[in-house]
């Protein structure tokens, strides 16, 4: 196995407002979260020669951003896929620029996910059942929700896991995103606030499901040896997993035990790869596209044992002070919809020491660690990220970085 | 045409695995694939057999019983078709043939509607992991059937359970 630890490493980062009325197209928004990455990292068009992207037919594609920025490309894909992809370009840029086919490249997500392409569907396709939809479609199974509700209620069955218990991820995600002056949902809730939520499929209520956002996000990816001639502490890239799956994961329930993400794949690529072990993560980054999701993918990766995910969430450890925070800026759930980006950029900005929360000098440095309401959401002393990205129960993504 | 609450079933003219599979449904056949190499089954359809790589398939009818091994309630529908269905039980029916062959974490498990002798969706207290349940079939015209399930009047496999509907 192949291993590039801290070859690589990520210097900028960028994105837009996160909104629900972007009024903008994806190029525009692209382009912008582009910009805003490249002087991040003090990068002039000229510098940056690589591109990726990933989209689900509704982004605009890299040579139209790209000249928009006048910058001209060594090497570019614009990839399909949602989410997962984030980590996994991630990887694919390290292995672009090992492969000598460019320099830096920068990895990008451009949608109106509110106002133009909503994840899942809201009835204004043009309905008709044909193909893979035969079996799975046509009996009322189409949205991200849908598809995968079986698979948490089956871990209820099997672990005895609480719609209480998940409902605290979205509490906890919501008092990380009273600290994080971007993010759509500021506003704490209770776990009360959720169970008190309206159905969208038992065992989800709408507050166990993501927030739909406008917006583009922006992820630069060079070489360790020119990060460090660079504006910003570099993010090293420790190890990185890519779309790792489960057999048959276009059906992901083939294969017991169905509550059992692929993450118990990418584990031990990653952490072998990594030389470090998930004691040791400082800071996780668990997709939350449903409150569930962060559950399947901690206990996959072994952060703790299958079944335990419930506990887990609510014992502490992944609240802004405790043991190891997740998804510090409210991840998916409260903070933005950009199928893994803001999630990757936030641990970029932990390891910076670098958090955007509402302390006076955080572009300083210097952090308050109040994590009450528009305080602080700087972790101390962070020198281990991992994200895990959620593609399905059967697909997902991980990268380790360090500062 | 072909249609499912009032959606068009449309089946591409290359695709005469799904044609085949519909028309046995159609017919009151709950089939899937057996591997003639392997003699494996699989489901859903697919274009090579899953266990072994071979296309060589055969049709066989399935019992069409089995126990639901998970399940959701949809309260909130995406589809437009199912607006008026609401709330509808979606079930993940193991089947009875295969389980646990040819390694003990697979079983042919199918995702599909609950519904009642009438056709309507099951009520949401009647269904729980654990129940037995069969396959029965709605007509789509143009020959063309969909296998869904309904509770069937064999005592459950093990002792239910159910998500709490309060």
């Amino acid at each position: 196995m192949s291993n590039l630890k801290d070859k690589y490493a990520i210097v900028g980062v960028g994105e837009t407002e996160y909104s629900r009325n972007s009024g903008r197209t994806t190029r525009a928004l692209g382009m912008e979260a582009i910009r805003n990455a490249m002087r991040d990292a003090g990068l002039e068009p000229g510098e940056v020669d690589g591109m990726l992207s990933y989209h689900g037919n509704d982004s605009t594609d890299s040579l139209t951003i790209a000249g928009d920025l006048g910058i001209r490309l060594n090497f570019y894909m614009d990839c399909s896929g949602g989410g997962s992809s984030t980590e996994a370009l991630i990887g694919l840029a390290t292995g672009a620029i090992e492969a000598g086919m460019c320099e830096t490249v920068v990895v990008f997500r451009a949608m109106n996910g509110y106002t133009e392409a909503r994840i899942g569907g809201t009835g204004r396709q043009v309905p008709v059942y044909t193909g893979g939809a035969l079996y799975q479609g046509i009996y009322g199974v189409n949205s991200a929700a849908q598809m995968f509700a079986a698979a948490f209620m089956r871990h209820m069955f099997e672990h005895g896991t609480t719609s209480e218990q998940i409902a605290n991820v979205k509490a906890v995600h919501s008092r990380h995103a009273s600290n994080n002056p971007k993010a759509f949902y500021k506003e704490r809730v209770t776990v009360q606030d959720v169970l008190s939520s309206r159905w969208i499929t038992r065992p989800l209520h709408l507050l166990d499901c993501c927030v739909e956002t406008d917006n583009g996000t922006a992820i630069i990816v060079t070489s360790a040896e020119r990060a460090r001639d660079l504006r910003q502490k570099p993010a090293y890239i420790m190890a990185v997993a890519g779309r790792t799956s489960k057999r048959k994961a276009n059906y992901h329930w083939s294969y017991a035990p169905i509550t059992l993400h692929s993450g118990q794949y990418a584990g031990p690529r990653i952490f072998a790869n990594a030389g470090v072990t998930p004691e040791d993560i400082d800071v996780t980054g668990a997709y939350d596209a449903f409150t569930f999701t962060p559950i399947f993918q901690l206990e996959a990766y072994g952060f703790c044992e299958p079944g335990g995910g419930g506990d887990y969430v609510t014992n502490g450890t992944i609240e802004l002070g405790g043991k190891r925070p997740n998804n510090t800026s409210g991840g998916h759930l409260c903070e933005v919809y950009t199928h893994g980006m803001n999630m990757v950029i936030e641990n970029v900005r932990q390891l910076r020491g670098l958090v955007d929360d509402y302390c006076p000098n955080w572009a300083a440095g210097e952090h308050t660690y109040d994590y009450s309401e528009r305080g602080c959401r700087q972790v101390r002393d962070v020198e281990l990220t991992a994200n895990l990205g959620w593609a399905s129960p059967a697909i997902g993504s991980a990268l380790i970085m360090h500062n | 045409m072909a249609e499912y609450l009032g959606v068009e079933v449309r089946i591409a003219p290359n695709d005469p695995i799904s044609r085949e599979f519909l028309e046995h449904a159609g017919a009151h056949r709950f089939v899937t694939q057996r591997c003639r190499d392997c003699e494996l089954l699989q489901y859903p359809p697919g274009t090579a057999c899953e266990h072994c790589t071979s296309s060589n398939f055969e049709w066989t009818e399935l019992s069409g019983r089995g126990t639901i091994y998970s399940y959701q309630l949809v309260e909130h529908p995406i589809h437009p078709a199912y607006r008026e269905r609401v709330p509808y039980p979606v079930v993940l029916v193991e089947l009875d043939e295969q389980r646990g062959l040819p390694v003990p974490e697979y079983a042919l498990r199918v995702m599909a509607t609950l519904v009642d002798t009438e056709g309507k969706p099951e009520r949401a207290a009647a269904v729980a992991i654990g129940k037995r349940v069969i396959v029965d079939f709605t007509d789509l015209g143009d020959g063309l059937g969909l296998p869904v399930f309904r509770l069937s009047d064999e005592p459950p496999e093990f002792e239910p359970w159910s998500f709490p509907l309060a």
